[in-house]
């Protein structure tokens, strides 16, 4: 679903270069969950920002469902559709209802009809579990509510995959559950999805496999039972034993 | 410590209002002049006088009065015949009389707009058609500001540079005389064009602003779910920046309302020139003035009722 070769992103700020990403190469299967882990400025929330373009990246390839982003044929706002991404600050549109949050970009990008993105988006926010909020502002809303909308949001367009960027770090501990809960029905359900998070709990419950990214290189991959239980790096075993 | 008391504070503000209003009573008592309020009115509205005549030589067969007018009926000594509606308490003939050629009738009255609600209305529609051009073109500008395109960028600093350092008075001046003589442009057409791109100059400067201040996760968001630019900024972005910008916004308009009156220096009879000449034959300068500053007052007032309860309006998503 999403291959991606010697991916290099380099960011320059006053003469200082920071190889954020560092030749990254991996491939995301389809249906297949990667959860994305390492300390912070490790380079993994700008990994997977490349994968939808919202960074640009300075060397290498990515390839979305054949469509090349290095490419300067690839039309960007028509990979972008089948790529669902979810921030960790939410950016749900606060000058918009719940549900007109769901439906925007179902009409405007999607061409659907007012009905078709009403119903699509009702449906969505009945599966997580807001469906009585739909008239609400954001503003009104909880973090774990408003995250739940922000997944919801992505959904309605049909992604292909969904690209989760630490989707529960700026959530009060009590709703980091609910969050995590509609992730893992996602996953059941069969969903390609690519996580960047802290929450070990859930990379060893979902994912099938893991990326440990440091200094911007991928430093070791494998099954979460072997990531977990018998890591090979060095570099692997201190980062788990300063979070496990 | 107790809740703090507001009412001495209120107390406070009444009296040096007052000590305000009766210092300036003092003072204007103290200068020679008379003041004639009862001048000013007339220069509001007025009723008009029409004088009726006969268009021939003859009698007057009947005036017949029904509440406030009264037909006049003529024959003439040719055997013309003319029925003349005038108003009831100006009737100049009476029935038998005799009548020459031109001679009056009667007369009728009609209320009409004097000068300076006149030059009110020219001041509110040059102000709005000028504010509504400075906004599209600040909203142009602004978003070119904020452009990738270096050229663009290049092209919108140099504009707001170059309005925002120089005086009104010599732009207005400039495109009246030097502008306005290149294309052949009417005096109105010059004075709303030089207030229009003054204000967007300020108007650009303000949507900058206001689109920056909207976080960068709006853009990303939109972007991330397939909108291009353009639908990002008309359906996520300038929406927001709109509201934001929109106290800002109010200012600059009532400073465009204000500014407009620098017009009346190439001869646009707005409300303050209006007032000059009103003052040339009423004599009453002083209260004209005062008029002339109230009536600007009351628009500019209203103007930021409407903004205020927009912004109520759209409060509801915070």
């Amino acid at each position: 679903m999403i291959e991606v070769r010697d991916l290099v992103k380099v960011f320059r700020s006053r003469g200082q270069e920071v190889r954020a990403v560092d030749g990254v190469s991996t491939r995301i299967e389809k249906a297949e969950v990667v959860v994305v882990i390492g300390p912070s400025g490790s380079g993994k929330s700008t990994f997977l920002r490349c994968l939808n373009g919202l960074e640009a990246f300075d060397s290498g390839h990515v390839v979305v469902d054949g469509a090349d982003l290095a490419s300067k044929k690839t039309d960007i706002n028509r990979v972008r559709r089948d790529v669902g991404m979810v921030f960790q600050q939410f950016n749900l549109f606060p000058h918009k209802t719940v549900l007109e949050n769901l439906t925007l970009a179902q009409r405007v990008v999607r061409g659907r009809s007012k009905s078709d993105a009403d119903a699509k988006a009702r449906a969505l926010l009945a599966k997580v579990g807001i469906a009585e909020k739909e008239g609400e502002y954001p503003s009104r809303l909880s973090g774990g509510q408003q995250q739940r909308v922000a997944i919801a949001r992505a959904l309605a367009m049909d992604p292909k995959v969904m690209l989760f960027d630490e989707p529960t770090s700026a959530l009060d501990p009590e709703m980091v559950g609910e969050v995590l809960d509609v992730m893992k029905t996602l996953a059941r359900e069969g969903m390609t999805m690519a996580v960047v998070t802290h929450e070990m709990g859930f990379a060893r419950e979902v994912a099938d496999r893991v990326l440990f990214m440091d200094e911007g290189k991928v430093v070791e991959e494998g099954t979460p039972e072997h990531f977990f239980k018998a890591p090979r790096e060095e570099r692997t075993k201190l980062f788990l034993s300063q979070v496990l | 410590m107790g809740p703090a008391r507001v009412w001495p504070w209120r107390l406070l503000l009444g009296v040096i209002f007052l000590a305000t209003a009766a210092s300036l009573w003092v003072a204007a008592e103290r200068v020679d002049y008379t003041w004639r309020w009862n001048r000013v009115p007339q220069y509001f509205a007025f009723r008009a006088e029409t004088v009726h005549r006969a268009a021939f030589a003859g009698t007057v067969t009947d005036v017949s009065v029904q509440g406030q007018t009264a037909r006049v009926s003529l024959r003439g000594d040719q055997g013309e015949s003319d029925t003349l509606e005038v108003a009831a308490q100006a009737v100049r003939v009476g029935s038998g009389e005799l009548v020459s050629e031109g001679d009056p009738i009667g007369s009728t009255f009609r209320w009409r707009a004097g000068p300076l609600a006149w030059g009110l209305w020219t001041t509110i529609w040059i102000s709005f058609v000028s504010g509504a051009l400075g906004l599209v073109l600040g909203l142009a500008t602004g978003l070119c500001r904020i452009a990738r395109n270096p050229t663009l960028r290049g092209l919108a600093s140099f504009y707001v540079e170059l309005i925002r350092g120089t005086p009104l008075l010599v732009q207005i001046f400039i495109f009246y005389f030097f502008i306005g003589t290149l294309f052949d442009l009417d005096r109105i057409v010059a004075g709303v064009g030089a207030l229009a791109i003054f204000a967007g100059a300020y108007v650009a400067e303000i949507i900058r602003a206001g689109i920056q201040s909207i976080p960068r996760g709006q853009m990303e968001a939109a972007r991330s779910l397939g909108m291009n630019v353009r639908q990002a900024m008309i359906h996520i972005i300038l929406p927001q920046a709109l509201k934001r910008t929109l106290p800002p916004l109010a200012g600059q308009f009532i400073s465009l309302i204000k500014d407009s009156s620098l017009v009346s220096v190439i001869a646009i009879t707005d409300l303050t020139k209006s007032g000059r000449e009103v003052i040339t034959s009423s004599f009453a300068t002083f209260e004209i003035w005062f008029t002339v500053a109230a009536l600007y007052l009351v628009v500019t007032s209203m103007l930021s009722q409407a903004i205020a309860w927009m912004e109520r309006r759209l409060a509801v998503s915070d």
